[in-house]
């Protein structure tokens, strides 16, 4: 059956969040020493006494790479059943997919000519 | 040929799996340990240094006296770091990294694999929920080192995952299959890197850059950025985070290996050995781009992935369907 | 077979119940937690429950392609927190007066009152033969009807691609001026 390769992928999930229970919280806590002190705990700032609080509104520049990567991120996903089938398909897949990928093209020209792909 | 959904599910079957997949867990880990060992090994040799010599013979046990190192160290959680996130955070990155292994065809046999339809869509879905792992570390250390180096991890990650992700239909299209053992029967004739060789070159450089690894290692720039990410982690949660980005490097190996370079085929030798002899080259080249290239600028990092790879694998793509069709 | 509430304790059914329990309990912690980040992470959990559900269903594909979309999606969720809100923190506003909790209170419980009441009253439609399984993967199955039958609204959606790119680059344009 089928569904037996996802109780494979089950038993992967569960070793792969057994493994880090295992060393972190048990064996861990048994081998490495506790001795907190306050200067230790302090917020790393190479070596100085951390200036304000890392929690400010921070801009982060590249907003609009996450926004173009959802679209793409879509698209791809559009892309793999047409190529798993295109053998079926033929040159009617082709042009369907010529037309998708080309209106999506244009939506990357815009964005580079409209320059937002640089860095500032 | 032995598959996981040819045999009904019994408790023996069952036992089975479970063997199966702690076998996995535990070559991932010896893949991991020793790798990092070749690494320093043909980095040093490359420099004309000798690399670690110390711990047993020809410094063979150094990451072992590395992994016991971390395991003694003192986990430090920072007072003003978010706590529960904090702990969090390596368990996200790295249970996907040991994840995608579950699909890899390691050889002719399928004991430890899962033949899923959906392979390759799986390795990709799986490995982009380690970002958020990574972006949580970088949040919840409440530091600003961490902070940048974890959204510059981000933003660098799901830029390159879009022309990793097309780089592959390639493949796909040429296979007529999601699924990894399909893809590896389908190059008995020819591997997929002769077809399919400007998809390669997209491939490896997209995949240097999800792995962070030089000459796209920015998020962990040490002269700007101290560790990146992990710059409050400290013992094994640290090497947790090294751990997953060392999985995934085998794991992108192993993948490259399956998808172009035949798999587990070959001829004489048994198809494990093959799986390994392929994997190991690729791994090895992914060291000897670290000792040979120069980080990549900032400013060309992102531009690079949007304005030449995701172009060149979309030609790439029709340039394999026009050619089909012929 | 062993029966528990009337139904079949099969390994499907425990799954679903897991599932549907994980969903219900990331859905509930996205509504208690105070901090973004807190809520994106869980967020997270229930869109995996999602993704196990199709999975269970036997639709391998879309449960595949929930992870693959949602985990990017997060991951700019947690972005935007950080660019929008003082950094993912933004703490709760003043508390709601107590009335007006007690009042959601009765309300919620009459409302889940009424809807498993109807919900008991109405007679299902059983399907009486056994479900077929999928003669071909998904995959196939899917592309079949995306790029032969539904062709117009699948090049349709690339239109709504590309509008949506043209409308982030222009909403960033109008940030820098």
């Amino acid at each position: 059956m089928y569904s037996q390769d996802f109780i494979f992928i089950l038993l992967f999930v569960v070793l792969g969040l057994a493994l880090p229970m295992a060393t972190l919280a048990m064996i861990g806590p048994l081998l490495r020493p506790k001795h907190p002190t306050k200067e230790k705990l302090k917020t790393y700032e190479s070596g100085l006494d951390p200036v304000g609080d890392a929690r400010v509104r921070y801009n982060v520049r590249y907003y609009l790479f996450a926004l173009m990567f959802l679209a793409f991120d879509v698209e791809t996903v559009f892309l793999y059943p047409w190529a798993v089938e295109y053998h079926n398909l033929g040159l009617y897949g082709f042009t369907e997919m010529l037309i998708f990928l080309v209106l999506l093209a244009i939506g990357l020209v815009y964005a580079w000519r409209k320059k937002v792909l640089e860095w500032k | 040929m032995f598959h996981w959904e040819s045999t009904p599910l019994t408790g023996l079957s069952f036992l089975g799996m479970v063997i199966g997949a702690v076998v996995v867990l535990l070559i991932a880990l010896a893949v991991v340990t020793y790798a990092i060992y070749f690494e320093r090994k043909f980095i040093g040799w490359m420099q004309l240094r000798i690399g670690p010599n110390r711990v047993g013979p020809f410094g063979l046990f150094q990451s072992f006296a590395d992994i016991l190192k971390l395991l003694i160290k003192e986990d430090v959680i920072p007072d003003k770091a978010d706590r529960i996130m904090f702990l969090l955070a390596p368990v996200i990155a790295f249970v996907p990294s040991f994840m995608v292994l579950a699909v890899i065809p390691f050889s002719s046999t399928h004991v430890f694999t899962a033949g899923l339809n959906v392979g390759v869509l799986y390795y990709l879905a799986i490995s982009a929920i380690t970002i958020l792992g990574v972006v949580l570390g970088g949040w919840a250390s409440n530091n600003k080192y961490s902070l940048i180096g974890g959204m510059r991890s981000a933003a660098q990650m799901i830029s390159y995952e879009i022309p990793l992700g097309l780089s592959i239909v390639g493949v796909v299209l040429l296979s007529g299959s999601l699924n990894m053992n399909v893809i590896v029967a389908h190059q008995a004739k020819m591997w997929f890197i002769i077809p399919q060789i400007i998809g390669f070159v997209v491939f490896i450089i997209a995949g240097l850059a999800e792995l962070n690894r030089t000459p796209f290692d920015l998020p962990e720039a040490e002269s700007e950025l101290v560790a990146g990410y992990h710059t409050e982690y400290s013992g094994f949660r640290f090497a947790f985070f090294m751990l997953t980005e060392y999985v995934y490097a085998f794991a992108l190996a192993a993948l490259a290996t399956t998808l172009f370079l035949g798999g587990w085929s070959g001829p004489f030798l048994p198809s494990w050995l093959w799986f390994v002899i392929k994997t190991a080259a690729v791994i090895f080249f992914l060291f000897w781009v670290r000792a040979t290239m120069p980080r990549m600028r900032g400013d060309q990092l992102m531009s690079f992935a949007w304005k030449v790879l995701i172009p060149v694998a979309l030609f790439n793509l029709l340039l394999t369907g026009g050619l089909y069709l012929l | 077979m062993p029966e528990l509430f009337g139904i079949p304790i099969t390994g499907a059914n425990i799954a679903f119940f897991v599932l549907a329990l994980i969903i219900l309990l990331s859905g509930v912690t996205v509504l208690m937690m105070d901090k973004l980040m807190h809520m994106a992470v869980a967020l997270g959990g229930v869109f995996l429950g999602v993704a196990g559900i199709f999975i269970l269903l036997g639709a391998d594909f879309v449960g595949i392609v929930q992870i693959m979309i949602y985990a990017g999606a997060i991951t700019i969720l947690m972005v935007f927190a950080l660019m929008l809100t003082q950094n993912g923190d933004e703490t709760r506003t003043a508390q709601p007066h107590p009335t007006r909790t007690w009042l959601t209170l009765i309300f919620t419980v009459v409302f889940v009152g009424i809807i498993v009441i109807v919900l008991r009253s109405v007679q299902w439609p059983v399907s009486q033969n056994a479900i077929e399984p999928f003669t071909q993967p998904t995959v196939n199955l899917i592309a079949q009807a995306l790029y032969h039958t539904y062709m117009i609204p699948f090049e349709l959606v690339s239109l709504l691609l590309t509008a949506a790119l043209v409308g982030a680059v222009l909403i960033a344009r109008k940030e820098e001026e």
